[in-house]
């Protein structure tokens, strides 16, 4: 049966997303992941008040990366957390936002084995391993907690492009795939099984998400305003192929772009399609939300992640996904 | 507590420390067991989607998200809590919400208490 995660952005405060979070829990989402940006209040801190005020859902980060801190500062993090709520937690990492990471003066040096090598420091120092790693990107000269690391702890790896989710599938106990569109989520799905066989693993032992941007409302012209801001970003960022493949006009892409540049939202959000939102979110009633999860669940992902901005209203939104979308799954 | 001027409305007011404040556990006494439940949902409405929210202090947070995690939020230590919190970061839409429940009269008095 597929299962729910829902993400939240530390940019808001953390009694918001406490509060949601415990409603998410109750409303039967079994995961929880919350961005890590540096600009945005500080991810472990929003965990470890997560970890207190819940006693169920699973969590982690979605995702850190590599070379913003150290893997074995994050392990450390997520040891300590795993502590607090044992069991609870798991790792997503992947290899970071390129703008944010040159935003403070760091390069995104060799994603693929950055992020490959840090998951390997990560699992060894989390078994209680003294780690002696030569890596290309990453090296230690023994590197050892001086207390006891409580079992072992999941990692998810989050991936785009077909090289990191062919390796996400290859070393990742879960996959987190950002992507929206059913077309989108099959092609990274094959690729996440070429890692998957290429390990020798079997493809339903690792946990594929889709890592969405959603948004839910009973009134549709609602869903598709909260949507917007998120998708005109998206569009922006994404590669011409990308867009291409839904016969989004680059040059489109490229005017919504410069408008966010000059911080001009509403020629920005003005840009954005009808064609824009279906390729790059979620959207729409509950029924219609319902409609896309179940073609999206057909490539064969184990977890759908609601992302920003959830819905217009984000304490409406969760109950209408607890209500109504949630049961609909767990019947089928 | 909030500092709010006390002459107009002694229901509702308390000496502490030196001035006068609002007494929100007294306030919540006065209202309807039967509307508690709606006024408790309005309120958390008003507070999370409120774009006030430097002026939530922490400790009021905590004591709100206690309250949550227990699903206690319409007690009347939650319904104080969540009364104080929405009084700080909307004011008039909290008013507002007490005349849309016919408990107009206790509007008045927390109007009445308000700094001028």
């Amino acid at each position: 049966m597929v299962k729910f995660g829902i993400e939240f952005v530390p940019r808001e405060p953390y009694w918001r997303i406490i509060y949601y979070t415990v409603q998410a829990e109750r409303g039967g989402f079994s995961n929880l992941w919350v961005t890590d940006h540096f600009n945005n209040r500080n991810v472990y801190v929003t965990l470890s008040t997560a970890a207190v005020y819940t006693n169920k859902i699973t969590f982690g980060s979605g995702v850190t990366n590599p070379y913003m801190v150290n893997p074995v500062f994050t392990a450390q993090a997520i040891a300590t957390l795993n502590e607090l709520a044992a069991g609870r937690v798991v790792l997503g990492i992947g290899a970071g936002d390129k703008t944010t990471l040159e935003s403070v003066g760091m390069e995104m040096q060799k994603p693929l084995t950055a992020v490959q090598e840090a998951v390997e420091i990560f699992r060894k120092i989390t078994s209680g391993e003294n780690v002696v790693y030569k890596g290309e990107v990453f090296k230690t000269a023994g590197a050892k907690f001086l207390f006891k690391p409580k079992g072992k702890i999941p990692v998810y790896v989050g991936a785009q492009g077909p090289k990191m989710l062919e390796l996400a599938g290859k070393i990742g106990d879960g996959v987190l795939i950002n992507a929206c569109h059913p077309k989108d989520v099959e092609y990274a799905v094959n690729c996440v099984k070429e890692g998957v066989s290429a390990a020798g693993k079997k493809f339903n032992e690792v946990d594929v998400a889709a890592y969405t941007s959603f948004s839910v409302h009973e009134d549709i012209k609602k869903a598709n305003k909260a949507a917007v801001p998120v998708v005109s970003f998206i569009v922006a960022g994404s590669p011409p192929q990308l867009l291409e493949r839904h016969g989004i006009e680059v040059k489109k892409a490229e005017e919504i772009k410069e408008a966010l540049k000059a911080n001009d939202w509403g020629r920005a959000f003005g840009g954005v399609t009808p064609e824009m939102i279906s390729a790059f979110s979620v959207c729409g009633t509950p029924d219609m939300c319902i409609e896309r999860i179940a073609e999206l669940l057909k490539s064969g992902i184990s977890q759908f992640v609601v992302g920003s901005p959830i819905g217009a209203n984000v304490r409406e939104a969760i109950n209408l996904i607890s209500e109504k979308i949630i049961p609909h799954f767990q019947k089928a | 507590m909030t500092s709010f001027k006390a002459a107009r409305c002694p229901n509702i007011v308390s000496p502490k420390s030196g001035e006068i404040t609002v007494d929100y556990r007294k306030l919540v006494e006065f209202i309807p067991v039967a509307k508690r439940e709606m006024l408790s949902d309005k309120l958390v409405d008003f507070i999370l989607t409120s774009k006030n929210d430097e002026k939530m202090p922490s400790q009021l947070a905590n004591t709100i998200l206690h309250h949550w995690q227990q699903d206690v939020l319409e007690s009347e230590s939650g319904l104080t809590a969540l009364l104080e919190a929405a009084l700080l970061l909307e004011p008039e839409k909290t008013l507002g919400a007490f005349t849309e429940l016919e408990m107009a009269h206790i509007a008045e008095q927390i109007k009445a208490s308000a700094p001028s």
